[in-house]
């Protein structure tokens, strides 16, 4: 039988039963109750209010979750999706016809493991569409979901999201639940590296089902010659490329794994490396680590090792610890990534030429450029290469719609069209 | 002088002072005389192998503590163990000088480590490995039994880590016999009668075996108990090798192990003697002693390092072992951080009265489970480590 732990907040399954229950009664909740996103937008707003307490604000990305819950970031990504008159629950004329949206009913998450607010992003999505949902949620996820949601049970009194939404915990080895809580859903969204979503995406939908991948990708930072050559300016962007490599431990596919330097006159690595370390170092202070995971302490060193053994012109600047490391050297093509507190950092003749190297790995590219032309060029030379979003250096996590050139809300609902009889 | 004289006169002024080592009782050195004489010797091998990699010596430039700022052995650059999967392997002497080369065990789809020997490095090698295992079992030579095919005990140019385990013991040997074969189907199987016949000829005598571990279970232990044979060889010592994990897969322990394969020789379970090693800590095992632990010989170190930090932990606490070895000049396993786990018991003072470092070896770091939306890959080749 079903045992519940975390406050009964997330249900640990033992049974498909137990999945395709709740996955009935949610799917008659999202189909006939209506769920307007103006009304799911100010939960949201009160969400995020609530988000700002200790021992919450501390966990990875909440800051940003609590920025994409405000009001004033998705009442816009609802209008572009779905269209105008879209925050109320109704019918828009559309020429001759009328349109509205509909929720698909149940939206299965399947986040990765690595990124503590993933689970509460995806499903979120899926709840600004109308329709409830049913979350694995990773075992190594458990306490910071569970102390996300408690605040949202605390403001949305009513229950109106509450009732649309179902953590379930499994081992992810538990073939027989994966199977079911894919069978009982209506649309699905996953998240997560190669094996994982190539696994899921395998498993048995329902025809219907919408399914919606998300990853895997990786992403780069570049600074153009201008800016690098603004010796005042170096300090902060510095600082604004560490806050990148430090969220979520470089483990996210918006994480930085590369930074190409485009040279010019009066440019010196060694003092950008100088001033990329003081700036690691404060990162550190600031939001210092607190664990590690020993496969990666071994993929580090071997990092550092490889990268200093592999050519005598390498360079590299890291402490005894595993807290960060610099790779410094020269080219345009994006070494293996280590995916944990490791940089590289290569000096290019020309970012234009790095970029058109990129073969649709790349996902997000974060950029420093001194002359907005310079930055439209290399912006649609990215798009021509596979990147699929181009954000200021400093600001490579903020979730927005599209991410992974796709829609986030559209995708998971249904958007009917009447064309009137009388007529 | 020249460059080449100069550092020829390097290796030999190292050869004397490992010879030094190597001469010395292995579990004798007080620990704080030990510690002198090998930060002053790791200090001049490194600046050595400085002269003759510069792909080295870029990475020992780029240390964050530098060699004459290093006040002790665990301050010093290490490398990461799998550095030695790379191809070709990396070398302190030219080709013409390697006389051969190891590799280590891997599981399947796993790059080997590989690691190259010269005359003088294969030589403190089998002097190392020697000085260690008279400690265990006396200094006699006596018939050696091995629990493999013969193939493994032929001299190769490259061997792999079973080869080397089995030839660095070669030395206690009257008479070497091998005791599996290769049936038709290309499976390892025991040759009952070649083993029923040695060990009606040995009976009472001392007798040394050596096998993998699990080869041992699956092809020695398995087969006897199955046909209800007892070799009748109260003499043995059995050493063995190659770590648990295939063991653990089958729900074996340790102790079950011991019972079983004490059991088919018919000896005290105290003679079954489990070692840790790899191929790149060459010259060095680490023997299990009678209080179950494993003892640094003089000549190497071990430090168990904070896997967040990577300072050195306490006695009690656990981390990543690193291996530290003043035998090899030929290429540069002197301080390698492995992917094992373990922890220190003490620097001094076993009960088993074998002086120096003492440590308990864990477990293999275990693979990332965790896959994330920017992990893109489906199998990450980063292995290497203990046997």
């Amino acid at each position: 039988m079903r045992e519940l732990i975390h406050d009964e907040l997330i249900h640990r399954i033992a049974s498909a039963d137990e999945i395709t229950v709740a996955a009935q009664r949610l799917r008659k909740t999202a189909l006939e109750k209506d769920l307007a996103p103006g009304a799911v937008l100010e939960v949201f707003e009160q969400w995020a209010a609530a988000l700002d307490a200790p021992g919450v604000r501390e966990i990875p990305g909440v800051a940003f979750l609590r920025l994409w819950l405000r009001r004033g970031t998705l009442e816009p990504i609802l209008l572009r999706e779905l269209g105008p008159q879209s925050l109320e629950c109704g019918w828009r004329e559309h020429g001759r016809a009328r349109l509205r949206a509909f929720p698909l009913g149940v939206v299965g998450h399947w986040p990765a493991g690595n990124i503590e607010i993933q689970p509460i992003l995806s499903l979120t999505c899926a709840l600004l569409g109308g329709n409830s949902c049913v979350v694995r949620v990773p075992s190594g996820l458990m306490d910071p979901t569970r102390l996300v949601i408690q605040r949202l049970q605390e403001v949305d009194r009513d229950g109106v999201l509450r009732e649309r939404i179902f953590l379930a915990s499994f081992d992810h080895s538990r073939i027989d639940l994966q199977e079911a809580m894919a069978n009982s859903v209506d649309g699905a969204m996953i998240w997560g590296g190669e094996e994982a979503v190539s696994e899921v995406r395998a498993l048995p939908f329902p025809h219907w089902a919408r399914v919606l991948v998300f990853g895997p990708r990786l992403s780069v930072a570049a600074i153009d010659a201008g800016v690098w050559g603004e010796r005042d300016q170096r300090a902060s962007w510095c600082r604004r490329m560490a806050r990148d490599v430090w969220q979520f431990e470089q483990q996210a596919c918006s994480s930085p794994q590369t930074l190409f330097l485009e040279h010019g006159d009066g440019c010196d690595a060694a003092e950008f490396v100088e001033d990329l370390r003081a700036a690691f170092q404060e990162e550190n202070r600031a939001h210092p680590r607190l664990g590690i995971e020993p496969a990666l302490t071994s993929a580090i060193c071997q990092a550092r090792a490889s990268w200093l053994l592999d050519d005598v012109a390498n360079r590299a600047c890291f402490p005894q610890s595993t807290d960060w490391t610099i790779l410094q050297g020269k080219g345009v093509d994006i070494p293996e990534p280590t995916q944990g507190r490791t940089l590289s950092v290569l000096v290019a003749d020309d970012l234009l030429h790095a970029i058109s190297k990129f073969d649709g790995t790349v996902q997000t590219l974060g950029l420093a450029v001194k002359d907005s032309r310079r930055e439209e060029i290399l912006a649609e030379a990215a798009g021509r290469h596979g990147v699929d979003r181009v954000v200021r250096l400093g600001q490579m996590h903020v979730f927005g719609s599209p991410w992974d050139g796709t829609d986030l809300v559209r995708p998971m609902v249904r958007m009917v069209r009447h064309v009137r009889s009388q007529d | 002088m020249s460059q080449l004289a100069d550092l020829h006169v390097q290796l030999v002024e190292l050869e004397q002072s490992i010879g030094t080592l190597l001469d010395t009782r292995p579990y004798a050195m007080a620990p704080e005389q030990r510690n002198e004489y090998l930060l002053a010797l790791f200090k001049r091998e490194l600046e050595y192998a400085c002269e003759r990699s510069s792909r080295f010596s870029n990475y020992v430039r780029h240390w964050p503590v530098s060699l004459s700022a290093a006040d002790k052995i665990a301050d010093l650059p290490y490398l990461p163990v799998s550095v030695f999967k790379a191809n070709p392997p990396l070398s302190l002497v030219p080709a013409s000088e390697v006389k051969r080369t190891l590799r280590s065990s891997s599981t399947s789809g796993q790059v080997p480590s590989r690691v190259v020997l010269d005359a003088a490095t294969s030589r403190r090698m089998t002097k190392g490995v020697i000085a260690i295992i008279r400690n265990f079992v006396g200094a006699a030579r006596r018939p050696y039994l091995v629990i493999d095919t013969q193939e493994n005990l032929g001299r190769q140019s490259e061997l792999g880590a079973r080869g080397a385990a089995i030839q660095a013991l070669g030395s206690f040997a009257t008479e070497t016999v091998s005791c599996l074969l290769l049936d038709s189907q290309g499976e390892l199987a025991l040759d009952s009668e070649k083993l029923l016949a040695c060990a009606a000829k040995w009976k009472e005598a001392e007798v040394l075996v050596y096998g993998f571990t699990y080869v041992i279970w699956t092809q020695l232990v398995g087969p006897l108990k199955r046909a209800g044979i007892t070799l009748n060889l109260p003499n043995v010592h059995v050493l063995h090798s190659g770590g648990w994990k295939r063991l653990e897969q089958q729900a074996v322990t340790k102790d079950q192990f011991v019972r079983d394969l004490a059991s088919v020789f018919a000896c005290a379970e105290d003679r079954v003697i489990d070692y840790y090693g790899m191929v790149e800590n060459v010259g060095v095992v680490y023997p299990d002693c009678a209080r179950g632990y494993k003892h640094v010989p003089a000549f190497a170190e071990v430090i168990i390092r904070d896997p967040l930090t990577l300072a050195p932990v306490e006695a009690g606490e656990q981390g990543l072992v690193q291996v530290c070895s003043v035998l090899p000049t030929s290429f540069p396993g002197f301080l390698l951080l492995t992917d094992d786990m373990g922890e220190i018991i003490g620097h001094d003072g076993c009960g088993c009265g074998r002086r120096g470092t003492h440590f308990r070896f864990l477990r293999r770091v275990p693979e990332v489970e965790v896959r994330g939306c920017g992990n893109l890959e489906t199998t990450r080749q980063r292995r290497g480590g203990g046997t």
